[in-house]
């Protein structure tokens, strides 16, 4: 939240006759802005620090004694400007815009920038049609920049916004301004291309067409564009798009300063991942099982037969042998009313989501200490937070946004960060958060357990405690003190290979933290141990009084878009809409009668659970949307009997996936750019998704497919459009009303609290203040498998602009992990252990700690026969991310 | 000819003297750094140099002990001197021979600005072609170190002062007080915008003094003699004190000669360089290094002090005097020159940036006789599109040959343009669209 | 790696700044010196000690004139072309010393052992004209004397006519 301004903090002044106050510190170019008075400019961006090296901004301002740079000057009290009242400045702007031309190609007809160009536009209003300058312009030659970047050097007008945002913004630094004078080009290292996180800022910030997209390059013009403001579909960052259209084809993807919470900036995946919808290989017709084949059908054919099926299976077994599972990339509209049907119309409550693959483990360790489901701060806070903690986030590449606002509170807001991430202060082609940090705790991936555990012994040992709290409940205190006694600082640095030092070092840094944010990510939600590490980071936030404390609070990063949307709409079984357990009785109540069918009495079941009971022949049918739990699972699951079981497998799919290959029926669904509804992202924003092409074939919203299905059923569940859902959904659920600039932070109810620390804290405590135990053979490495920057699920591997940038998945090691085997980069690997071998080919990365190695998991089809498959005894979160493995240089290659 | 008491150059033209520590010392070397330990305390020193009215001698004429003043006393971190040695205005090489052969002189000076604004750690930035003097103030510092006037505890005074030499790569925008603080920084050497100024944000950010290295080397003789002594030399009250004047161009004698400000350009060129070699008249001279505007045989008698050289057009800047004879085409010399800025524009700022490479290549076509009706006006107008309008003075250095050859010497382009007219045919202009 | 060769020499630059990347200059310098150009591996070296990306230490090393990307000749002619000199005859320096190794500026002798460059102010204006030969100056340039020191360099490795600590005009020697 914004501290409030006060009148002395503001400054009164006029600007071409208009008076204005503004806080203290506002830039000139900024004030006017707030009058209307726009001044035009090309380097100057309220993101990046002034660089004033345009010179076109200038302004005259009384009692100083030369034209001024308004991007660079802040206001003073009764300062008066002139900008396009003063003919002194309109004349310098025309000056400098004779300057740019002199050098600029005038290349606009074939210019992707024409008709949305900074330069065009100013040109048009300062500058007559001639220029004198009859000299030779510079001419770049043209040089391969990169697979998705392209630049045009000939038309840069060096206002290095692009430099400035890759270095300030982004922390990647990988653009060069190479040279000097008119000569400076903007480049990648010496003359390799380009490479870097790819996140687009370059194209976007860019005030002409220097740099643009080669996915898009002369394909159109801007006017002949169509927007749609939409949601980004990859990860719980949710990030606004605009989808730039023409003739119903994807061209383009932008975002707007100022605009959603990732305020106009993108990562590679929303920002050149835009081709999924537009794969020829998307299911255009409902699909029926032959024998072996697939049989195109019509719409009626597909859905008479489910349903029948549908109702066969629930007379003959019961509708507890029907599960379902749908994806968190779905919206909540099509989530609410899957629950609703499986719920309502078949009766049953097996129901999952893909929250369930590990942010279910934040929101309940969010519900039972401080009693919602949601953050207890919001994206703002993380900007403003004066201290955060990050533990095993990866945040690059699994939320990269997110990522954005810790930097932005480090570099912008000298923010105090201390991670605990298995990530090695290694400078690289993408940004490494750890580089930021003040405290770095560097652990094995195994190990954030561990390392956790350190980090609360020091707090404890070092009395950084909430008198207060521990005043009103000391046993809660002294349970803890004494479990983190009794571990000793050698069993922890035998484990982390940290000492107390530094654990002691982060502890004091954390608790003086006024407004504390800790963010944690998958290396902690999808591991083993997840639920009860999230709970122990609970307990730091409490033991240390911050839990309270208004800016501080646990942030818990979703991998997929809508994964918290699935929680809150009721995607996992035993969970009502709205965040309420199935057993409470007013929830039950009033979803009932709200529905008009009763709910079943059945406990809702998890997917590991419906796994186990179709192995047992308790689960005979499974309704899949947008899942595919044969990739996301090993086989060490199960899965695969599981599946084969089925006497139903109904997949609705935007694509043939493995587990849609296994079905009786496929339906085809739509993409996120092809319907309504709405996402809600990581920190509980909803956002509208909209329309931007027409539905691609025969593929329907999920949402018709469920209620077309209830009618088969006869049980009809109809709803006139999208918008009825939502309106549905907002009237049972008051929480949903969010729609709107930015989430207003969830409060930690007290009640909740003092249940938790009374009590409830002692159900699992003795599980949680252990240190897990890890045995490497020696010459074994832990291997785990994770998310890349440059993909999201197995969904992105259909995006062909992403697959520019990784295209298959390598095992990456640290150098010298590697060169103690003998391996260099590319070469082929066996890596093994019990469950099997695979070969594979290797990458070298410095920032991978030394006794690890990392998978992308969008590619482990292989590697997944490695992997174990454990289950939380908490939340039935399955874990199969980490295993121990040995990696030799492959013989024969 | 009159004689001039020497203070910067009196030791090294003593026969004989090498620059070493031993030698300086002889002299009465580090006695005023040994002074202002013992009795004096840092506002004290402060106080004497503005008391002495010296001001910058790298260009801008600054003065010096106002812009210590402007150092926070009560700032807590680090502070810093950079002593700018980057001596790169075309023009000038005074401070090559002040550090080359009495380096102990200059690091004297910064040991005491050191100690009057607080700072604990100096660097000498050296322009990196000068290998010699890079190599010549390592071994002086080190010299120093040895013998105590450097380092932890400087002659048991407590106080840590350390002075390292770093060198630059070739550019002369370094020499530009902000941009040699980003260069020391390892960056690009960009000028900042200003404010804020190095004195509360320089380099690191941190309370920062760029001096020059003559207004160094000044120092020691401030405190030894007083800031009264050295007010009362040259053209007081805003010139005080002597300058090492560089004589180059066309003279029987060019070199550096240190003079009282104040005496006349003819003295100077006339008496101390010996006047002009193969004794053709004068055409025209450049009285303070290629920033400065042109000046003619009509200002001979200006005196060379700050004030004097401004009322007629130009500036003492550097200090560096260039004689042209008559015969020198002044086209070609201001395309000269203009060339070398075109080549040192940092590219910052877009007039000084795109104006450099317009302005030269108009130069290069009227020069090359291909001038056209109309190329004086764009000249014009270009000079007085960038003056003024840049991040750093580089943009008024660039426009002051052109604007200065074009006021006294226009009759030269327009001669050539007519001879380009002459021998070219007409050009045909193409009807344009205007609203 | 070249760093390790100097390892006390990168210690010892390293502890002058308190920020590392300070530390760019000195150390391109080194490796400059070492190879004669600043080589892609250096930069990358480099980037590494200083905690920047590759970039980062390209856009400075492009900055500066000084830095060769390349390889050039065992000795760098460096001619200043500047007005002060231009006025004493530079523009003569380039065509005696074309003639004489029969390149042209930018270019370097087919045994690698000179590459001619015309360059802008060097800070010796009063002794003009003058080149810079390596890390040395050159100065009054005379054709014999070019003559001089191109062959005492391509025989010696060095020339007595460079310029030691300056001092213009010499001073008078009292008799
Ligand atoms: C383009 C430009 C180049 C400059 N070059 C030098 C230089 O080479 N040496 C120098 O001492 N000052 C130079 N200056 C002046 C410095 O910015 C600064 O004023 C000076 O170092 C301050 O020291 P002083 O007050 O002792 O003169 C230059 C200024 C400009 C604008
Ligand atoms: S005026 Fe020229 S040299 Fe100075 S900052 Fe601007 S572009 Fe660079
Ligand atoms: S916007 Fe102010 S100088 Fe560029």
């Amino acid at each position: 939240m914004a501290t409030e301004t006060t009148a002395t903090d503001l400054v009164t002044l006029t600007i071409d006759g208009k008076t204005t106050s503004v806080p203290k510190g506002t830039l000139v170019i900024e004030a006017a802005r707030q009058v209307g008075v726009m001044v035009p400019h090309f380097c100057y961006h309220p993101k990046l620090s002034p660089d004033a090296n345009c010179r076109m901004c200038l302004v005259e301002i009384e009692k100083m004694p030369r034209l001024q740079t308004s991007c660079s000057t802040p206001v003073t009290e009764g300062m008066v400007v002139k900008s396009s009242s003063s003919a002194q400045a309109q004349d310098a702007r025309k000056s400098v815009l004779d300057f740019i031309l002199a050098n600029h190609p005038l290349d606009c007809p074939v210019c992707d920038q024409g008709g949305r160009c900074d330069l065009q536009d100013f040109s048009h209003e300062y500058t007559a049609t001639t220029s004198r300058f009859k000299e030779l312009k510079r001419v770049f030659p043209k040089e391969y920049f990169s697979p998705l970047i392209e630049t045009q050097m000939n038309r840069c007008v060096q206002c290095l916004r692009c430099v400035r945002y890759c270095d300030q913004v982004m922390d990647v630094k990988a653009l060069a301004p190479v040279g000097r004078g008119t000569l400076t080009e903007i480049k990648a290292f010496g003359a390799h291309e380009l490479d870097c996180e790819f996140c687009g800022g370059c194209i976007q910030i860019c005030p002409v067409g220097a740099i643009t997209s080669r996915l898009s390059m002369y394909e159109f013009r801007p006017w002949m564009l169509k927007r749609t403001d939409s949601v980004c579909g990859y990860c719980g960052d949710g990030c606004q798009i605009t989808f730039q259209t023409k003739d119903n084809a994807l061209i383009e993807i932008n975002s707007t300063q100022g605009s959603g919470r990732n305020n106009g900036d993108l990562c590679a995946r929303g920002y050149f991942g835009y081709h999924v919808s537009e794969h020829p290989d998307r299911l255009t017709s409902p699909l029926i099982r032959k024998g072996d084949e697939f049989q195109s059908v019509q719409w009626e054919e597909a859905l008479e037969f489910v349903g029948q099926r549908l109702l066969e299976i629930k007379a003959k077994y019961g509708a507890d042998a029907i599960g379902g599972l749908i994806s968190g990339r779905c919206t909540n509209e099509d989530i609410y009313v899957f629950q609703k049907f499986m719920r309502g119309v078949v009766g049953t409550n097996r129901i999952d989501s893909s929250v369930r693959y590990g942010h279910l483990n934040g929101v309940h360790a969010l519900q039972r200490v401080q009693g919602t489901h949601r953050w207890a701060v919001s994206f703002d806070d993380i900007v403003s937070a004066d201290t955060l903690l990050l533990v095993g986030t990866n945040i690059t590449e699994t939320n990269p946004i997110t990522g954005l606002k810790v930097k932005e509170a480090i570099k912008r807001r000298n923010a105090k960060l201390i991670t605990i991430e298995a990530l090695e202060p290694a400078i690289g082609s993408i940004s490494n958060i750890v580089n930021l940090a003040q405290h770095h705790i560097g652990v094995k991936p195994t190990e954030y357990a561990a390392a956790i555990l350190g980090l609360l012994k020091a707090v404890v040992e070092h009395n950084i405690l909430d008198a207060e709290l521990q005043a009103k409940s000391p046993a809660y205190f002294e349970d803890i003190s004494a479990r983190l006694h009794a571990l000793s600082w050698e069993s922890i640095r035998a484990q982390t290979g940290v000492d107390s030092v530094a654990f002691t070092q982060a502890a004091q840094v954390f608790g003086e933290g006024k407004k504390a944010v800790i963010l944690v990510g998958p290396g902690v939600l999808r591991s083993e141990g997840g639920f009860g590490m999230t709970m122990n980071l609970m307990d730091l936030l409490l033991v240390t009084g911050k839990l309270t404390n208004p800016g501080c609070g646990m942030a818990t990063m979703a991998e997929e878009n809508n994964d918290q949307g699935a929680f809150e709409m009721g995607g996992t079984g035993a969970v009502l809409p709205g965040g309420a357990s199935l057993g409470d009785p007013e929830a039950r109540q009033k979803f009932s009668k709200a529905w008009g069918r009763s709910i079943p009495e059945t406990p809702g079941s998890s997917l590991p659970q419906m796994i186990e009971d179709a192995q047992q022949g308790k689960l005979k049918a499974l309704f899949v949307v947008g899942e595919n739990p044969l990739s996301s699972l090993p086989p060490s699951s199960g899965i695969h009997g599981a599946l084969e079981k089925m006497e139903l497998l109904i997949c609705q799919e935007l694509f043939l996936t493995e587990t849609a290959k296994q079905a009786h029926v496929v339906f085809p669904a739509c993409s996120y750019a092809e319907k309504d509804g709405t996402f809600t992202n990581t920190e509980g924003h909803i956002q509208s998704v909209r329309k931007a092409i027409d539905m691609v074939g025969e593929s329907r919203p999920d949402w018709e497919v469920f209620s077309a299905l209830s009618v088969m059923m006869n049980d009809p569940m109809e709803y006139e459009d999208v918008k009825e859902i939502g309106k549905e959904i907002r009237n049972l659920l008051p929480g949903t009303r969010t729609l709107g600039p930015a989430p207003l932070p969830a409060q930690p109810i007290p009640s909740a609290i003092a249940r938790y620390v009374t009590a409830d804290y002692q159900r699992d405590i003795a599980t949680r203040y252990q240190l897990p135990a890890h045995q490497l053979e020696p010459d074994q490495i832990t291997l785990l498998v994770s998310q890349s920057l440059f993909h999201s699920g197995k969904f992105s591997k259909k995006a062909k602009g992403l697959l520019q940038v990784e295209a298959s998945g390598k095992v990456y090691v640290h150098p010298e992990e590697a060169a103690r085997r003998g391996i260099d980069e590319g070469d082929s690997v066996k890596v093994s252990n019990s469950l099997g071998e695979v070969i594979l080919s290797v990458g070298l990365r410095e920032r991978i700690p030394r006794g690890v190695a990392v998978f992308p998991e969008h590619f482990d089809e292989e590697i997944r026969r490695l992997l174990p498959y454990t289950i939380d005894p908490e939340t039935q979160v399955p874990y199969c991310k980490l295993v121990p493995v040995r990696i030799e240089k492959s013989v024969g290659t | 000819m009159a004689q001039y008491e020497k203070i910067l150059l009196k030791n090294m033209e003593q026969p004989g003297y090498t620059g070493s520590l031993a030698d300086y010392e002889q002299a009465g070397g580090y006695q005023a750094l040994r002074k202002v330990l013992k009795d004096m305390q840092p506002d004290q020193v402060i106080e004497e140099v503005k008391k002495s009215g010296l001001r910058g001698r790298g260009g801008a004429g600054f003065p010096a002990g106002m812009k210590w003043g402007f150092i926070p006393k009560d700032h807590p971190g680090p502070k810093y001197l950079c002593c700018n040695a980057d001596e790169s205005e075309p023009g000038t090489f005074k401070d090559r021979q002040l550090m080359e052969r009495d380096p102990h002189q200059m690091l004297e000076g910064m040991v005491i600005t050191c100690f009057a604004i607080g700072a604990e750690t100096a660097y000498v930035y050296i322009r990196g072609e000068f290998r010699l003097g890079a190599r010549i103030l390592e071994k002086a510092v080190q010299e120093a170190n040895a013998a105590g006037y450097l380092g932890e505890n400087v002659l048991g005074s407590g106080r840590t002062i350390k002075i390292h030499v770093h060198a630059g790569a070739g550019a002369y925008i370094c020499g530009e007080e902000t941009a040699l603080l980003e260069s020391l920084e390892g960056k690009r050497g960009m000028p900042r915008f200003k404010p804020p100024f190095p004195a509360t944000h320089g380099l690191y950010q941190k309370p920062t003094v760029v001096n020059n290295v003559e207004t160094m080397a000044n120092i020691p003789h401030i405190i030894n003699r007083g800031g009264e002594w050295f007010s009362g030399i040259g053209s007081p009250p805003k010139s005080c004190g002597t300058r090492v004047f560089c004589l180059s161009g066309h003279v029987k004698r060019p070199g550096n000669y240190e003079v009282p400000m104040g005496i006349p350009f003819r003295e100077f060129i006339y008496d101390i360089g010996g006047g002009m070699r193969g004794d053709k008249p004068l055409k025209a001279f450049i009285p303070g290094g290629a920033s400065a505007p042109f000046l003619t045989p009509d200002h001979l008698d200006v005196k060379m002090d700050f004030e004097a050289v401004a009322m007629a057009g130009s500036m003492l800047g550097s200090g560096g005097v260039t004689v042209m004879e008559e015969g020198t085409s002044m086209v070609w010399a201001a395309l000269r020159l203009m060339e070398f800025f075109y080549h040192e524009s940092c590219g910052k700022c877009t007039p000084c940036r795109e104006g450099s490479s317009w302005l030269a290549q108009t130069l290069q076509r009227i020069w090359n006789k291909q001038g056209r009706q109309g190329d004086l006006q764009i000249l014009e107008d270009l000079c007085r599109n960038i003056a003024g309008r840049t991040v750093c003075a580089f943009g008024e250095a660039e426009v002051g040959p052109i604007q200065s050859t074009l006021k006294y010497f226009r009759h030269e382009y327009e001669e050539l343009i007519r001879e380009a007219e002459a021998t070219m045919p007409p050009s045909k202009e193409i009807p344009v669209f205007t609203h | 790696m070249l760093l390790e060769k100097f390892k006390d020499e990168v210690t010892e630059i390293l502890s002058r700044y308190p920020v590392k990347r300070s530390a760019l200059l000195p150390l391109l310098n080194l490796a400059q010196r070492e190879e004669g150009f600043v080589s892609e591996h250096a930069m990358r070296d480099i980037a590494k000690v200083l905690g920047l990306t590759p970039p980062q230490v390209f856009e400075t090393v492009t900055f500066y004139t000084m830095f060769n990307l390349k390889p050039i000749g065992k000795f760098h002619l460096q001619v200043c072309k500047s007005l002060m000199c231009a006025l004493v005859r530079s523009d003569e320096v380039v065509i005696w010393i074309s003639k004489k190794l029969n390149i042209t500026a930018g270019q370097t002798t087919p045994d690698n052992n000179f590459t001619l460059s015309v360059v802008e102010c060097l800070g010796s204006c009063g002794t003009g004209p003058m080149m810079q030969v390596n890390d040395d100056y050159y100065e009054q340039l005379t054709e014999e004397k070019v003559g001089r020191v191109l062959d005492d360099l391509a025989k010696d490795g060095d020339c007595s006519l460079k310029s030691g600590p300056f001092m213009f005009p010499k001073p008078l020697v009292k008799s």
